[in-house]
């Protein structure tokens, strides 16, 4: 295989060229036609299909590689996450049709066919295809357990009457369906040999600041609604920042960092717009509306397909700050935050492992692989909690007597971070460690001196980045944000860093804060992964309703591409839900999110606490 | 020599040998051509054999291996984890016992870890004390047993209720412990209770880069930082806390050693200490203390002019008095003084040790005086060897 297409091939799908995160603006042509097919991740997927002779060449493959105009930006997005540069897909991809077209070879049309022609008479000419280029963008994901399947037709309504007009439609005509956010979950969820609605163009963002609530269509993703609240001085609970929000309550729940006051599951609205499987709609808080409060453990599919939702908005005080606080192992660092929780300290709470804290903070994989290891070996450092509160959060951590990096020491230590590796006054901190941990954390000039030692700039920061970008990446860093743990906690722009090496499968589940079980299950989630010789760490831990339950996070990885790890990784999480499973019928308390999949409108409490239904 | 056997009345057995000072015990010995029977444990993947093997090397008398005997034990455990025919085989020969192994912690996270070590491991150790008649159990304690009560330190046992820490209280406690056993079973011992040792004073060779270097190397490190500023950040960070580099070429670090009053510190030379073990080993006086101390301890501030001179440094200042957090001159001050925070106790010392029992085994021997050609030696060595990171012989 070519460099260009194992770029192609290696895209994971987290639609992160689909959002606007670094501030360069998107593709010009995934903004104006919003099918992915006419972002960079479609390219990337038309491009290995043409190069494998797995499709034709269509109109709309014309289309999609004409209207890309290779301004790069693709480059910066890809880059910051997965370290690729995609826009050597994009050249390949236009002279791929360019020799196609100067050869008069043909070009596919699409054939006549009358249920398209239904479909576009509802949501207009351009929003319905049945082209192949555009099906096989939407035909596949990462998911090694997931087949892939070329859907008839691809649709993109911008209105629940044309969502409800569509699905009467496809259901008269027995085509299955699936809905589609922005295809991020990555787990096989929203493909169909049927049809696939894309709901991305359902973009309406209303603010009801006096009922703090914001009504959200069903096509706007996490991070533009994250900046839309900011902008009004509010804050909502989202988690990956390229996920639609409907979609992510829809699928997971959405729990983040702030799930540990903020909530998880129903907390996240106050109520939605749905369009049930009949055609019918309903909103959730119509009396007679189905009752998607309610979870049964079950694998269940989608009740219907959310136009939008009353999404509840958070206030946000000028005093936030965040506190990372360094743990030798896990179970002081769950103590730590249980404690926290329990007692209302901070918004925001994340048990993290050295997997995380280095990789997102880390804009190479090299430099990560380099502070994980000095993290551990030489500060000491397996864990970190992060606590996001208010001055009088981050006093009481103080006065609990926990040392802690503060917002100053995190830029420090985050600009510096390629001194920090090849510090050899760390050992210093080795042998303090020893005595008395993460003491020089409160020491009042410590920063100081971080600052005379580590000699933190954007400059140095960048410096393994690929030379071309860096200039882009020294000006990107630069800007506070880029290392403000509130605001990169707030819109999450680097936690999809963790696929940067391998795709990540996360294996997630819901259990209290039980040091011995959650120590347990850590090891028998890294035992599995072992055995299958895959690459897996611990994820994060952040505890749920006061600190009763929590949602852990163990990642497994793997190269998606490569035939043999994904029967590896089929069979390790295939054990490992048969762990969970032994888990959570031995202690009544575990909950696999498998089941809160397609459920996640429901109440927390239903799926946390097995008593209120979820074994029912 | 040659590493051929000695009778068993010659032996001794050894604990500790994978440790600073039970390795250069070891040493000594075995270049006297004495067999010594190691009591040890394995290692990060070594076993005790290969890890004395690399300490021989050290020592250049990988040829008298053939002197050395090895049990792998844990004191903790019954018969000291050994089976039982070999137990009874190693009781029966009624060996000399140097017990010199030791957590040598001062934290006090570590006080569960420190007290398992060095008090509840004496039952199974003093047991085979007594098991075995030894003809004498020599336990290595520490100076500072002494505890902080009294400035006048007897060899003699002593009851102090206040220590510095963990440590220096685990050590009190054991001689306790050691001194009512072996009168209560009639168990010949000495104490013996050296200050801080610090590397060879003629080849400046050490093992250990703790006490005595620990400041030093921190300062280095200190030291360091801003230099690299100056040279790559055009001294921004420097100028901030007043340093800078002096037209001498030397860098001017402004950094006060706070002392709570004034005192000095106690040190060693290990050459020393081998010859004063090996000599009290020669003729025992049982029931005995020995001060392996020195008759005339260091004053801080010729330290300091020492360190200045070898790290080229300028504007290290001791204060007597005590420092808080506010009154810091500027980080590398404050860092520092965090630093040496488990040691100030020692460096401000007016503890003054007997040692007219040591007088008597040593004839009057005494620990060279630390000058400036020994201070630089141990620190030249120290830095060559990257202060332990390089080829760290005690551990794998
Ligand atoms: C790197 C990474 C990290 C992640 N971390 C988190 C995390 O911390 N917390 C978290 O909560 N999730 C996390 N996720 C999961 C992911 O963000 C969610 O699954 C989210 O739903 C993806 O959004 P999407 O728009 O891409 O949804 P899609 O993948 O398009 O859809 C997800 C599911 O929702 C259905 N769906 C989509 N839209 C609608 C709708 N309007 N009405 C009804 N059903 C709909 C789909 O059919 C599908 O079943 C992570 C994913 C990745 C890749
Ligand atoms: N160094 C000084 O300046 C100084 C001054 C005064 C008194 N002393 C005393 O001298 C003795 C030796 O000190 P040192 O500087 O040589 O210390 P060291 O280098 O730290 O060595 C300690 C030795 O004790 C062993 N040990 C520690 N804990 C043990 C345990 N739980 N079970 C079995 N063995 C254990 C170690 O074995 P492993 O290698 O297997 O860990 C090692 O051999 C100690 O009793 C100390 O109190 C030292
Ligand atoms: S290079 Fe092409 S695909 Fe990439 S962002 Fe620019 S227009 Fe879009």
């Amino acid at each position: 295989m070519n460099d260009v297409l194992r770029t192609a091939k290696s895209c994971r799908h987290y639609a992160m060229c689909k959002i606007d995160f670094l501030g360069t603006g998107l593709c010009k042509s995934g903004a104006e036609k919003h099918y992915v097919s006419f972002y960079p991740q479609g390219r990337m997927d038309l491009y290995a299909a043409l190069a494998e002779n797995r499709i034709p060449v269509t109109e709309k493959c014309v289309e999609i590689a004409e209207s890309c105009d290779l301004c790069g930006k693709c480059d910066y997005q890809c880059y910051f996450v997965t370290e690729m540069k995609p826009s050597v897909v994009m050249k390949a991809l236009k002279e791929h049709i360019r020799l196609h077209l100067e050869n008069g070879w043909e070009v596919l049309t699409a054939e006549k066919d009358s249920i398209l022609d239904g479909l576009k008479e509802i949501v207009g000419d351009y929003w319905a295809t049945s082209d192949r280029a555009v099906a096989l963008t939407y035909s596949h994901d990462p998911c090694p357990v997931a087949e892939a399947r070329m859907p008839e037709y691809v649709i993109m309504p911008c209105a629940t009457a044309e969502i409800s007009a569509v699905i009467t439609l496809l259901n008269k005509h027995k085509i299955p369906y699936a809905v589609r956010g922005n295809g991020s979950s990555v787990m096989g969820f929203v493909m169909s040999e049927g049809a696939v609605i894309d709901l991305g163009r359902m973009k309406t963002i209303d603010f009801d600041e006096k009922n703090w609530l914001v009504k959200v269509g069903a096509g706007v993703a996490a991070f533009d609604l994250q900046k839309a609240a900011a902008m009004r001085g509010f804050r909502v609970n989202i988690a990956e920042p390229s996920a639609l929000v409907c979609a992510n309550i829809m699928c997971s729940g959405i729990f983040s960092t702030f799930s540990a006051s903020y909530g998880t599951a129903a907390d996240n609205y106050i109520d939605a717009e749905f369009v049930g499987h009949d055609g019918g709609m309903f909103r959730m808080s119509d009396k007679s509306a189905p009752n998607l409060f309610a979870f049964r453990k079950e694998d269940s599919a989608v009740p219907g397909i959310c136009s939008s939702a009353y999404i509840r908005l958070h206030p946000v005080t000028s005093d936030e700050g965040a506190a990372f606080v360094p743990f030798e192992s896990l179970e002081p660092a769950l103590d730590f935050a249980r404690e926290c929780a329990m007692r209302r300290i901070g918004l925001a709470i994340g048990v993290l492992g050295g997997e995380y804290i280095s990789v997102f903070l880390s804009p190479t994989k090299k430099l990560a692989a380099e502070v994980k290891v000095t993290f551990r070996d030489k500060l000491k450092i397996e864990y970190l909690v992060l606590v996001i509160g208010d001055k009088y959060a981050l006093s009481a951590i103080q006065q609990m007597g926990y040392h802690y990096f503060d917002n100053r020491m995190i830029r420090t230590l985050n600009l510096g971070l390629p001194s920090l590796t090849s510090a050899k006054w760390l050992d210093l901190m080795d042998e303090l460690a020893n005595e008395e941990p993460f003491s020089y954390l409160g020491l009042k000039r410590f920063p100081d001196l971080a600052e005379a030692a580590l000699a933190p700039s954007p400059a140095q920061l960048v410096r393994d980045v690929d030379p071309e970008l860096r200039p882009f990446f020294e000006k990107l860093y630069a800007r506070p944000e880029m290392t403000d743990p509130v605001w990169l906690n707030t819109f999450r722009i680097v936690s999809s860093r963790m696929g940067r090496e391998k795709h990540v499968v996360a294996m997630i589940i819901y259990l209290p804060i039980d040091n011995t079980l959650i120590t347990e299950i850590n090891s028998e989630f890294k035992r599995i992964a072992d055995s299958y010789g895959l690459k897996n760490d611990y994820g994060f831990i952040t505890p749920l309703d006061n600190g009763k339950r929590c949602v852990f996070e163990y990642d497994y990885y793997l190269d998606h591409n490569d035939p043999d790890e994904r029967t590896k990784m089929q069979q390790a999480m295939m054990e490992a839900g048969m762990m969970i499973e032994r888990y959570s019928a031995e202690t009544g308390t575990v909950t696999w999110i498998r089941y809160v999949f397609c459920q996640g409108f429901s109440r927390k409490e239903s799926f946390l606490y097995s008593g209120a239904g979820a074994d029912k | 020599m040659t590493g051929t056997k000695t009778a068993d009345d010659e032996k001794h057995l050894l604990t500790g040998a994978t440790g600073f000072l039970g390795s250069h015990i070891m040493a000594g010995l075995l270049s006297q051509g004495k067999g010594v029977v190691i009591a040890g444990r394995s290692s990060g993947g070594e076993s005790l054999k290969e890890r004395i093997g690399r300490l021989l090397t050290w020592f250049g008398i990988e040829h008298l291996e053939g002197l050395l005997e090895f049990y792998e034990t844990d004191f903790l455990k019954r018969r000291l984890g050994l089976g039982e025919d070999e137990y009874e085989t190693l009781c029966g020969r009624g060996l000399s016992i140097i017990h010199c192994a030791s957590d040598t912690s001062f934290a006090e996270k570590n006080r569960a870890r420190v007290m398992k070590s060095n008090v509840e491991s004496l039952t199974e150790i003093l047991n085979f004390a007594h098991k075995s008649r030894t003809r004498c159990f020599h336990f290595m304690s520490t100076a500072y047993a002494a505890g902080i009560d009294s400035i006048e330190c007897p060899e003699a046992l002593v009851n102090s209720a206040h220590f510095t820490n963990v440590y220096e209280e685990s050590k009190a406690h054991a001689e306790n412990i050691v001194y009512g056993r072996c009168r209560e079973g009639e168990i010949p011992y000495t104490i013996l209770r050296p200050s801080i040792v610090y590397g060879n004073s003629v080849t400046g060779r050490s093992l250990r880069f703790n006490a005595l270097y620990y400041p030093i190397r921190s300062l280095q490190l200190i030291r360091d930082i801003y230099l690299d500023d100056i040279k790559n950040n055009y001294g921004r960070k420097s100028a901030e806390c007043g340093i800078y580099m002096n037209e001498d070429g030397a860098l001017h670090l402004p950094i006060r050693i706070f002392m709570p009053h004034d005192g000095t510190i106690n040190l060693i030379p290990v050459d020393y200490f081998t010859e004063t073990i090996l000599s009290i080993l020669e003729k025992p006086e049982t029931e005995t203390f020995y001060h392996i101390t020195g008759n005339n301890p260091e004053r801080m501030a010729r330290l300091v002019s020492y360190t200045e001179r070898f790290l080229n440094i300028h504007g290290i200042e001791v204060v007597i008095g005590t420092s808080s957090a506010e009154e810091m001159r500027n980080p590398p001050e404050e860092l520092f003084d965090h630093f040496i925070k488990a040691f100030r106790p020692y460096i401000s010392d007016k503890r003054v040790f007997m040692r007219e029992n040591t007088d008597r085994a040593t004839s009057g021997a005494l620990p060279p005086d630390l000058s400036y050609e020994i201070f630089q030696r141990c620190m030249a060595f120290a830095v060559s060897a990257d202060w332990g990171k390089r080829f760290n012989v005690l551990r794998p």
